[in-house]
């Protein structure tokens, strides 16, 4: 086989990779290019986050708006630490603003659902989520049930 | 007793011994930097590891990309998720099938290639005369092979989930009639690039340099006779599987072992 | 300032695993004749063409290259001493990923930095010496074994060596193509001035060519000298390799019993 067409082919080749990785990173990942765009930080204190992970949704009505950045623990109070990404410029979420752990469908991944509240104040980059529920764990939820069956 | 502790330590040592030779052969292999004249090299070897292999690829991503759809939409309905074909399909191949399945088919068509190739050479004297007219074989013949395994392996598995993907979506979305929107969005939701697609890469590229490095290794060193280039091309096929399951295991159990 | 040796191999040792393959041997090859080196099979004669060509080293002794000792050679000075050896193995050893222009042009590429046009002239020269100008575009599989060789040999001269080294020549040879090598050995070393090596163990052949002989037995040399001094040798052993006498010092009969007995022992 001539130099020339083995040149061509090694070409395409190595370009239908390229492709193929990219159409992995945009199609299959869903990369959302506006994410290098401006975002701040935002935290909340949940008693427990039970399932959550680093990079999981932050929606209000079922709309993205952000992503859990990071996950840590306060071991004198037993709280768990969320920390945010919200989207955009400070000013579109109030003050009172709450989060909830909420889970996608039955057995679906956890993700925080916020609703909205009706201070005039908004969240600032580093402010703090004071209205948090936690995730809703089935042994606590069966202990409760049984419980209640008992007083009865 | 004592005659099968010998073996077995001579058997082990033996191993050491060739890991050891094949450990100098990579090393002094792989320093190489193609002069001007010798790109031409490389790429022809690109083009005969990596661009002939498209057509076994592809084929076979189509496939398991098929079927994996068709598997996990049956199970999944009867939960009613089955929203989450597109997610578990992009998932399994990222992390696992791609990688694996890609790298057991290119030991097979390139890994044993190469080995037969090479072996031929070595039968025939070629790589003996080479060396008597002051031609390094090792940079002629060994590394322009080594780094186009490297290069040509990741590629291939990129191709592979791509297509494997697309295979999902003729069977999931146009024949089984999931819906599209549920499954794309379930998969972009699912797939993280860094976490699944970047490691999944990795994967690749650990394989391509196991792979190659077999493949050569084993024509290279193999006995110079028609019976032992036969047993060379085994050899690098059987070898090379092995250890992509192996390594595939650790590295599975490495990267995603927090569940 | 040019030896009357191109080689000279000085109290050579080199051991395979169990097997001695050279005890202390010790031969010089004149310039500008054809010296064979002979010996039964197995005898190590590819062997010591290795180690004359640097590509083994021996366990001890040294092999003078135009008076440089090859063994404690630099890689680059390895690469140069090469550049003036013209090699031709058994097996021919074309390059089976090129034809056989690209075959002849490959040390010339690697040697050197003349331009394309230089190549090919040289190469149809280097064809045309052997008789296969026309067979230029031919891949080695297409090629007969005699045609093959011949290929090897005008690969083998691609860079006017000044030193030619033959393994086992006539092996396997039709009368032919036998008759073809020997003209070619014989001119080539005679039109180029080069020093021809030759290893073989085919008396007649290599007899008729030679101008001095080595033969080689049990790692030594046992005798040297021109054909017809060795035909008439007194030693019996190199008496029955010269004319290749069923039984001699190496006996027909592989170590037995007394045959009469055997015959009428008791079957066991």
């Amino acid at each position: 086989m001539r130099m020339g067409t083995i040149e061509i082919s090694v070409g395409a080749f190595v370009l239908a990779g390229i492709i193929a990785v990219l159409f992995l990173i945009v199609q299959v990942s869903g990369i959302n290019f506006s994410e290098a765009d401006t975002s701040y930080t935002v935290t909340a204190r949940f008693d427990d986050v039970a399932g959550l992970r680093p990079r999981a949704k932050v929606s209000m009505a079922g709309v993205n708006l952000g992503r859990v950045r990071a996950i840590s623990v306060d071991t004198t109070y037993g709280e768990a630490i969320v920390e945010m990404e919200i989207d955009g410029e400070p000013g579109n979420l109030s003050a009172d603003t709450s989060a909830k752990i909420l889970t996608e469908g039955i057995l679906g991944a956890r993700y925080i659902g916020l609703s909205p509240g009706s201070e005039e104040d908004t969240l600032k980059d580093g402010s703090e989520i004071t209205e948090t529920q936690g995730a809703i764990v089935l042994e606590n939820l069966i202990g409760q049930f049984l419980t209640s069956l008992g007083k009865d | 007793m004592e005659n099968l502790l010998r073996r077995i330590g001579g058997r082990t040592l033996g191993r050491f011994q060739t890991l050891g030779r094949a450990t100098i052969m990579w090393i002094q292999a792989m320093g190489w930097i193609p002069k001007t004249g010798e790109w031409s090299l490389l790429i022809r070897q690109v083009y005969s590891i990596g661009v002939l292999s498209i057509v076994i690829i592809g084929l076979s991503a189509f496939a398991i990309g098929a079927v994996l759809a068709l598997q996990f939409y049956t199970q999944l309905s009867r939960f009613g998720a089955e929203d989450a074909v597109g997610a578990g399909l992009a998932l399994v191949l990222l992390r696992e099938l791609g990688p694996v399945v890609t790298g057991l088919l290119f030991a097979g068509r390139a890994g044993s290639a190469i080995t037969a190739e090479i072996g031929l050479m070595k039968t025939t004297e070629q790589l003996s005369i080479m060396e008597m007219m002051g031609v390094d074989p090792l940079r002629r013949i060994v590394a322009p092979r080594l780094w186009g395994g490297i290069i040509s392996m990741p590629l291939l598995t990129a191709i592979f989930n791509m297509v494997a993907i697309y295979g999902g979506v003729v069977v999931g979305v146009q024949w089984l009639g999931a819906d599209a929107g549920g499954f794309w969005s379930g998969m972009q939701s699912a797939v993280e690039p860094l976490e699944d697609i970047g490691k999944g890469m990795v994967k690749a590229a650990i394989f391509a340099l196991v792979v190659t490095w077999v493949a050569v290794f084993q024509g290279y060193d193999c006995e110079p006779t028609a019976e032992g280039m036969g047993l060379a091309t085994t050899r690098t096929v059987v070898t090379s599987s092995v250890l992509i399951l192996a390594i595939d295991f650790f590295l599975t159990l490495l990267m995603y072992g927090d569940f | 300032m040019r030896q009357d040796y191109v080689i000279e191999v000085e109290d050579l040792c080199f051991v395979r695993g169990e097997k001695v393959i050279f005890d202390h041997l010790n031969l010089k090859i004149r310039r500008g004749a054809i010296t064979a080196v002979m010996g039964p099979s197995g005898t190590g004669k590819t062997t010591l063409l290795r180690v004359i060509g640097g590509q083994l080293k021996p366990d001890s002794g040294r092999v003078l290259l135009n008076g440089k000792d090859v063994c404690t050679m630099s890689r680059d000075e390895l690469f140069r001493a090469r550049r003036d050896i013209g090699m031709l193995f058994q097996t021919s050893a074309l390059f089976t990923d090129m034809n056989v222009f690209e075959n002849v042009a490959f040390p010339m590429r690697v040697h050197t930095d003349l331009p394309e046009d230089t190549i090919r002239d040289l190469v149809l020269m280097k064809l045309n010496a052997v008789g296969l100008r026309g067979a230029r575009d031919l891949k080695p599989s297409q090629l007969s074994g005699g045609m093959a060789r011949r290929v090897a040999l005008a690969r083998a001269i691609a860079l006017d060596p000044d030193l030619i080294m033959y393994d086992e020549p006539f092996t396997g040879q039709d009368p032919i193509s036998m008759g073809v090598i020997l003209t070619l050995i014989r001119d080539l070393n005679d039109a180029l001035g080069v020093s021809t090596l030759l290893v073989s163990h085919d008396i007649h052949e290599t007899a008729s060519i030679a101008d001095y002989l080595f033969v080689i037995a049990d790692g030594k040399v046992i005798g040297e000298g021109t054909p017809n001094e060795l035909r008439d040798h007194p030693s019996s052993r190199i008496h029955q390799f010269m004319h290749g006498d069923p039984d001699g010092p190496v006996p027909f009969h592989y170590p037995a019993d007394d045959f009469r007995f055997d015959l009428l022992s008791e079957v066991e």
